[in-house]
């Protein structure tokens, strides 16, 4: 019934540790060993990542032999993303790869000249690669050869503007506000369809695209054959946000499902371009708002292995403590609204309930409830008030009640098991290669997590254990975040028993601000408070692609600075965006009515996907 | 009026008793104040939750804060059975036809609530994909500040619509004024676009253009499309 202990349990995910230089790495000795004349260039990122530079037109062969030579088994695809260094010459395309396996990570580099921006589509390895790179055509005009869908993903089909990240794009788009809300208004709701849809439809003239003309024999029912398109969104209630799902039926049997994302599309990439390093905390925030404080912490973790800065004993623990509660306030939020769903309205009231009580700890800590912003980098905002920790101590020892109100409610349901056992099945070879992170691949049985895998903030001192399913289905999804909230109450009393005493922020007067009073009394205090405030904090040039494990999967900053005040580029790899992609892989050939719980057991959030 | 009928328990007015000692089963009233109190007492919102702040309005639907004290607990998913539409968050070029189509769907009488700085005002998100501001698109009602509010503010803003409604009467159409021809369509002329969508934030441009207006003043939406395009003469 439930995902039973007895079986072996799969091997815990660990990280093998970084070489000392980048030539030490086996991966880049074997890939200099085949591909010698293709790479470019081989160097070490700050958290001991090599990145390999690499000719474009090879980079499909690299990736080929990376998957597939038992030594390398990068079978995890984290990233591909699309960057605009500035200048006329060049346009990057960045691979990020993960072994399961060997527990090693590394990122190829493809730079593409302005006049030939084509590259081999890597679809036929790895089947995250479809939406990435989608979107990195859909950002920045890359061509994918032998991608099966190339289209724009998060812009409007027939959006013509041109690649809103491409650094010759202006802020604020081409055209005038007036004509922008006149072309979106103008822009019919139908003709976002795609040419695919419409032959699912019968609506394409087009006979070499639509599907094979129903061939239905007079003598057999006529219903037989005859397949129903219908649109389930972007107003939907169980969406969990904008999204829209286009779903072929065939009676009530889902034939194919055809996601449509970007209806939240708020540019925070290009919009984080323009901003101060620090600036871009309270954008970070409003992209996963179940849980904003781990993109908060997240965001600055990535800055800070640019910097080279190592934070507090103090703000290391603060930190696990505030992540820790909002992996419980967004799986709270998953757990309220997933049972909703599937009708379960009771459970919506209690998690709520406690929600606001991480609300309040949230206010009482920052003053905001959900756009918090409590990090900087190199620190805090703040030190924790006086009696916050006793606080947060006296919701962590009553929540696991809550919890197990719920348990009860829900685990041994009859309604609630017949809509989750054995729906939206996916195995762990396919979670993998669909780019699954977080809870949902662990639902599937690979006992993967960031915190285990890469420790930061120093998770490796925390005895804590990673619950792992073993069928891959809604059910086991919803095991293992209701025994990952108890996870985090573990953590979370470890650490609250190890608070550390003195400073929050690093000393360092290039990175924080120094304290005002200091400010006003010291020359050197006031002239760091001058530059800071007046130059913005300088990041030293260089590039990162750092992860910490949020709430829906493994969140990727890919950061990348030219020792200026501002990003030359921001990438947020939300989780939900990867995930999401395979929710056709799991209600195809399911029922319509459990479209919503596999929608649900996913956990999305469309401000993540949308950015 | 029959004995019979006289022991039903219809409208039946205490106050009468003290006087007669016969109950009364009839009240005189004006049909605006009573059609006014069932319309304003039982909205019916439409939730267009778009991002954050649709998580403070969920928030408010939560037994803390508990919306239905006010009777708009009921949220009706479908446009077609929604008299008051709540956005809330952000609104993308993308999905601003989208917005425009459920508006048209509502029937009329029907208000509209921008909840937060996004669906006010673009907030913090000038770019090339943010409507800088719904009003642009559907005709507002009630603005709610707040990046995002509080529940108690979505709370104010609802308790602002029920203040409206209280004002309006049916002999006067105003209110109810939609034209076939409009279907689809901004809501504001491109001139007054441009306006309120200049960079720099247009809540600031808004008080600037619309000439000196104390903070405090009571502004409706009507008032300030108005001295938008009283600017541009």
């Amino acid at each position: 019934m439930s995902s039973s202990l007895t079986l072996p349990l799969p091997d815990l995910v660990i990280g093998s540790e970084p070489p000392a230089d980048a030539e030490q790495s086996p991966s880049v000795k074997a890939l200099r060993s085949r591909f010698g004349d293709a790479i470019r260039a081989v160097r070490m990122d700050p958290v001991g990542t090599p990145v390999i530079s690499m000719e474009p037109g090879r980079i499909h062969e690299a990736l080929q032999f990376l998957k597939a030579d038992p030594d390398q088994a990068y079978d995890l695809l984290l990233d591909v993303m699309g960057a605009d260094p500035g200048g006329e010459l060049v346009i990057q395309v960045w691979y990020q790869l993960w072994s399961m396996k060997h527990g090693r990570m590394l990122r190829l580099l493809a730079s593409l000249p302005r006049s030939g921006l084509s590259i081999r589509s890597a679809v036929d390895l790895y089947a995250t690669a479809n939406w990435l790179e989608r979107e990195v055509y859909d950002m920045y005009g890359v061509h994918f050869e032998n991608h099966p869908d190339l289209r724009r993903i998060l812009m409007p089909e027939n959006y013509d503007e041109g690649f809103p990240l491409r650094k010759d794009f202006p802020l604020r788009g081409r055209f005038a506000r007036s004509e922008q809300v006149k072309r979106a208004l103008n822009r019919s709701t139908e003709d976002v369809y795609a040419r695919e849809e419409l032959a699912l439809a019968g609506l394409l003239d087009d006979e070499a695209i639509a599907p094979g003309p129903d061939t239905v024999d007079e003598d057999e029912d006529h219903l037989e054959g005859e397949k129903m398109v219908i649109n389930m969104g972007p107003q939907h209630p169980a969406t969990h946000g904008v999204l829209r799902l286009v779903l072929q039926l065939d009676g009530e049997t889902v034939v194919r499902c055809i996601p449509h994302i970007g209806y939240l599309h708020t540019g925070f990439e290009k919009t984080c371009e323009y901003r101060e390093w620090n600036q871009v905390i309270p954008y970070t925030d409003r992209m996963d708002y179940l849980a904003p404080m781990l993109y908060n912490i997240g965001y600055v973790l990535g800055v800070e292995s640019l910097l080279g800065v190592e934070v507090t004993p103090r703000c290391r623990v603060v930190r696990v403590i505030l992540s820790e509660l909002n992996r419980i306030l967004g799986h709270l939020l998953w757990l309220g609204t997933g049972a909703m769903d599937i009708g379960a309205t009771t459970v919506f009231l209690y998690t709520f309930q406690e929600r606001e009580r991480i609300y309040n700890l949230h206010e009482a800590y920052c003053g905001g409830r959900i756009t918090t912003s409590v990090t900087r980098v190199g620190g805090m905002v703040a030190d924790l008030p006086v009696g916050w920790l006793e606080a947060c101590r006296e919701f962590v020892e009553r929540l696991p009640k809550t919890l197990d109100e719920c348990d009860r409610l829900l685990t041994r349901n009859s309604i609630w098991q017949s809509r989750m056992i054995d729906i939206g099945v996916i195995d762990a070879e396919a979670a993998i290669d669909l780019g699954l992170t977080g809870p949902n691949l662990r639902g599937s049985g690979v006992a993967y997590d960031v915190r285990k895998a890469r420790p930061y903030l120093g998770y490796d001192e925390y005895d804590f254990d990673i619950p792992v399913g073993k069928v891959g289905d809604t059910y086991d999804r919803y095991l293992v975040r209701l025994e990952e909230m108890r996870q985090s109450v573990r953590i979370l009393l470890q650490a609250l028993d190890s608070v550390p005493d003195g400073p929050i922020n690093v000393s360092d007067p290039a990175v924080i601000l120094p304290d005002k009073s200091e400010a006003m009394s010291s020359i050197d205090a006031m002239i760091s408070h001058f530059k800071l405030v007046m130059e913005g904090l300088q990041v030293p040039a260089g590039d990162v692609w750092y992860s910490i494990e949020a709430t829906k999967g493994e969140l990727g900053f890919g950061l990348i600075s030219d020792g200026g005040s501002k990003p030359v580029r921001c990438r947020f790899r939300g989780p939900s965006f990867v995930n999401l992609a395979s929710l056709p892989h799991m209600v195809e050939g399911g029922l319509v009515s459990d479209v919503i719980a596999c929608n649900a057991s996913i956990d999305i959030v469309l401000g993540e996907i949308d950015r | 009026m029959t004995d019979e009928r006289r022991n039903l328990p219809i409208v039946d007015d205490p106050a009468s008793d003290l006087d007669t000692g016969t109950p009364a089963s009839w009240i005189v009233t004006r049909v605006d104040a009573v059609v006014n109190w069932s319309r304003r007492n039982s909205l019916w919102p439409m939730p267009l939750g778009t991002a954050c702040c649709a998580i403070e309005m969920m928030a408010s639907a939560g037994s803390k804060y508990d919306i239905a004290r006010f009777g708009a607990e009921r949220f009706s998913f479908s446009p077609r059975q929604a008299d008051l539409m709540i956005v809330a968050g952000r609104v993308s070029y993308k999905m601003a036809p989208i917005l425009r189509r459920i508006w048209d769907q509502m029937p009329q009488p029907k208000w509209c609530i921008s909840m937060g700085a996004c669906a006010s005002s673009g907030g913090m998100f000038d770019n090339y994909t943010i409507v800088q501001g719904i009003d642009q698109i559907v005709p507002v009602d009630v603005y709610v500040p707040g990046c995002p509010p509080r529940p108690e503010s979505l709370l104010y803003g609802l308790m602002m619509i029920q203040e409206k409604i209280k004002g309006e009467s049916l002999s006067n159409p105003v209110h109810r004024e939609e034209s076939p021809e409009a279907v689809g369509l901004p809501n504001l002329p491109p001139e007054a676009i441009e306006l309120v969508a200049q960079p720099f934030g247009n809540s600031t441009r808004q008080n600037r253009i619309s000439g000196v207006e104390p903070t405090s003043a009571v502004s409706r939406p009507r008032d300030r499309r108005e001295r938008l395009l009283e600017h541009q003469d």
